[in-house]
């Protein structure tokens, strides 16, 4: 059996290139595309735990996490779709007004 | 009517519930309402005091229970009535003198524009003086003694658009307030040592379970009550300011009735009296007598002199009672009632006379213009000066000459004293008033007969009221208040025989009285002249010896600077607490604001760091 380890070196290693995303990049369809890549990695930890330790809740966990995902995606395009519409851009710094 | 008795007080106050709810639509006729009232009340006590003469002499006490007030635990209160002889002679005192007072008050209130609240609250201040007098326990008499105080306030308030008068009646009002507390727990010791407040209780079978102190300290502790409502030293104070009040006011309540509310209770509760509070009651009213007399003699508004009489003449009571002579203080009590009375309806006539001027300065020779008040004053003053053959001379000369024949050379020396600056400053003030020429700008006129009238029945009771008391040592009177007193009071061999003390006490009386003449009204003095000599002794008797300043400088100032402190503590501190914490939240709103700055990844990066340091502590915990 693989050592777990690799499996949390590798959600690790997805999990920072998925916050790096998020914090660097401007344009709100790559940050979404960088939360649902630090949601897998958790995922991926997750599942690895669960086979580790012989125990499902992980798994049950991970697919929860991935219908709540799928549910936010929808919500969150629909919100990136009606900014663009309005403002011809999807970057997110140009939405700052709620503030102060 | 001895069992419906609280029918008596009942009928006034239901007169002063309907003036002061529709005394202005009633108009001229809230007064005739209220007369109509004291008037059915003054018969009702007639009845009463029929039936009671009817009674074989031991059962002249009828108590009648009405109701329990309250209870708590074996503590319990009942509003109840007692009607026994000084209840009954207090009761003759108030609706008799009273009537009259509202009889002349149609006349020297009209065209008052609060013609109906006047007789409301003077109907209301008789209702609670007829509880107060009749009244079985010291709660239910408590009750009407703060009544009376609020009347009072009331009544010397009555003109309020004057900033004087509004003053005064709250300066008597915490007056009094001072000695009220200090009997209300004196009150609260009764409940304390006895379990009651009813006077067959606490007066019965109670005052003989008390040690001696506790006695003394009930006894003293009402005695403070006393001296705040009668005017006593050093609680007098609030008595000739009261003047600022309408004059028939100062005639019932400060004259005749409330002030003399201190002297009542006293009487009742005489049993409680121990030799040291007797002590400390004769001394205070001796030193009233004579401070007040003093007073009096430099004033210059009639009715400011009539106001340290008053003073002065309750003194005297309260110096009876410390003689353990509780008879002749009520027989004084009875025969002041009228004469002074008399005099404060005789000085109302000549301000309503002289459109309310009451500086004697300015009179003078008012006997010409208005012959009927002028003759009545000279009845009253006749009576105050202790002359026979009028009331004062078998009133307050036998008090005198009990001070002499209980073996009390001081007492009858100052008491004689006080007596001869009665006569004096009562004849200052007939002779300034009623003698000699006119000095004014005025016209004077003599009042209508519905003031005129009142004041003659009261003098004619003020001029033959000595026939109540016809023999001076066993009058009837005396007779009649004794079974309530128990006891004789034990009589030395006086220096000096019961006729030449009388004799010495008319003499004094008439040296006051004839100095009083020459002074004043001989013509052989110019007595303006001899007022710009002393202005300084003047000034200080004027102002009752200072103390009113002194209590000014002593207790409202440092009360003022306490009253600006807190103020102060108030705007900066309290407020300052409320009004800081918004300010707070202000300041940190101002600085905290920034934090949200509306770029949605500085928030990621707040929660990535955020994560990453619980992160960090976690494993430098483990």
């Amino acid at each position: 059996m693989t050592p777990v380890g690799y499996f949390l070196v590798l959600s690790g290693i997805l999990f920072s290139i998925g916050t790096v995303g998020v914090l660097v990049r401007r344009n709100a369809l790559i940050m979404f595309m960088s939360i649902e890549l630090q949601l897998n990695a958790v995922n991926l930890s997750l599942i690895a735990f669960s086979r580790q330790l012989g125990d499902l809740q992980g798994q049950v966990i991970a697919f929860f996490s991935m219908v709540v995902a799928a549910a936010e995606v929808v919500v969150g395009l629909a919100i990136i779709v009606a900014i663009f519409r309005r403002r011809r851009t999807a970057d997110v710094d140009d939405a700052d007004l709620l503030k102060w | 009517m001895l069992t419906t008795i609280y029918l008596v007080p009942l009928v006034p106050l239901v007169a002063a519930v309907i003036n002061l709810f529709f005394g202005k639509r009633l108009g001229p006729k809230a007064a005739w309402l209220a007369c109509a009232a004291m008037l059915v009340a003054f018969a009702m006590a007639c009845v009463a005091l029929a039936q009671l003469l009817a009674l074989p002499v031991t059962e002249r006490t009828v108590v009648t229970e009405l109701y329990q007030w309250f209870s708590a635990g074996t503590f319990s209160v009942d509003v109840a009535f007692r009607l026994d002889q000084l209840s009954m002679t207090m009761l003759m005192v108030v609706t008799g003198v009273g009537s009259l007072i509202h009889l002349y008050s149609i006349g020297y209130m009209k065209d008052d524009p609060r013609y109906g609240r006047f007789f409301a609250y003077l109907n209301l201040f008789v209702a609670f003086m007829l509880i107060l007098v009749l009244a079985d326990n010291y709660l239910l008499l408590y009750l009407g003694w703060e009544g009376v105080g609020l009347c009072s306030y009331l009544l010397i308030g009555f003109w309020f658009e004057k900033k004087s008068a509004g003053n005064a009646a709250k300066k008597a009002f915490v007056v009094t307030r001072i000695g009220d507390t200090l009997m209300l727990i004196g009150l609260a010791l009764m409940v304390l040592q006895v379990g009651s407040l009813g006077f067959s209780e606490v007066l019965g079978e109670g005052a003989k379970t008390l040690s001696e102190g506790t006695a003394t300290v009930i006894a003293l502790l009402l005695f403070c009550g006393a001296v705040g409502k009668s005017a006593q030293l050093p609680l007098h104070v609030w008595l000739p300011d009261a003047m600022e009040g309408p004059t028939p006011v100062s005639a019932l309540i400060h004259a005749a009735t409330m002030v003399t509310a201190g002297v009542y209770l006293l009487a009742r509760s005489h049993v409680l009296l121990t030799e040291t509070a007797l002590d400390v009651v004769l001394i205070i009213g001796l030193a009233t007598a004579l401070y007040a007399a003093l007073c009096a003699i430099a004033q210059d508004d009639l009715k400011r002199t009539l106001a340290y009489s008053t003073i002065s003449q309750l003194g005297y009571m309260f110096f009876a009672i410390g003689l353990k002579e509780y008879s002749l203080a009520i027989v004084l009590l009875v025969m002041h009632a009228c004469y002074k009375g008399l005099m404060f309806l005789g000085a109302g006539s000549v301000m309503h006379g002289l459109g309310g001027e009451t500086d004697m300065t300015k009179m003078g020779g008012l006997r010409k213009t208005m012959p009927l008040t002028s003759a009545f004053f000279v009845v009253g003053a006749w009576s105050l000066s202790g002359l026979p053959p009028f009331s004062g001379f078998f009133s307050k000369d036998p008090i005198i000459a009990a001070a002499a024949e209980l073996g009390d050379e001081l007492a009858w020396l100052v008491a004689s004293v006080a007596a001869f600056l009665s006569a004096l400053y009562i004849g200052r003030l007939l002779f300034l008033t009623f003698f000699g020429t006119y000095r004014g700008d005025k016209h004077p006129h003599e009042s209508p007969k519905i003031m005129t009238i009142p004041m003659g029945i009261l003098a004619f009771l003020a001029a033959v009221g000595g026939l109540l008391t016809l023999s001076p040592k066993t009058g009837e009177l005396e007779d009649w208040l004794r079974p309530v007193f128990g006891h004789e009071p034990e009589v030395h061999e006086g220096f000096l025989s019961e006729s030449s003390l009388t004799s010495i006490s008319v003499l004094i009386a008439l040296a006051g009285a004839i100095l009083a003449w020459y002074w004043f009204a001989s013509g052989k003095v110019a007595w303006q002249e001899r007022r710009a000599r002393h202005p300084r002794t003047r000034a200080f008797l004027a102002s009752g010896m200072g103390i009113d300043e002194g209590y000014r400088r002593v207790i409202a100032a440092p009360g003022r600077l306490v009253a600006v402190f807190l103020t102060a503590f108030d705007a900066n501190v309290v407020d300052g607490a409320a009004n800081g914490v918004g300010k707070l939240s202000v300041l940190v709103a101002v600085v905290g604001r920034r934090l949200q700055t509306g770029f949605v990844r500085t928030y990621a990066l707040g929660v990535a760091l955020g994560a990453f340091g619980l992160l960090l502590w976690l494993a430098v915990r483990a």
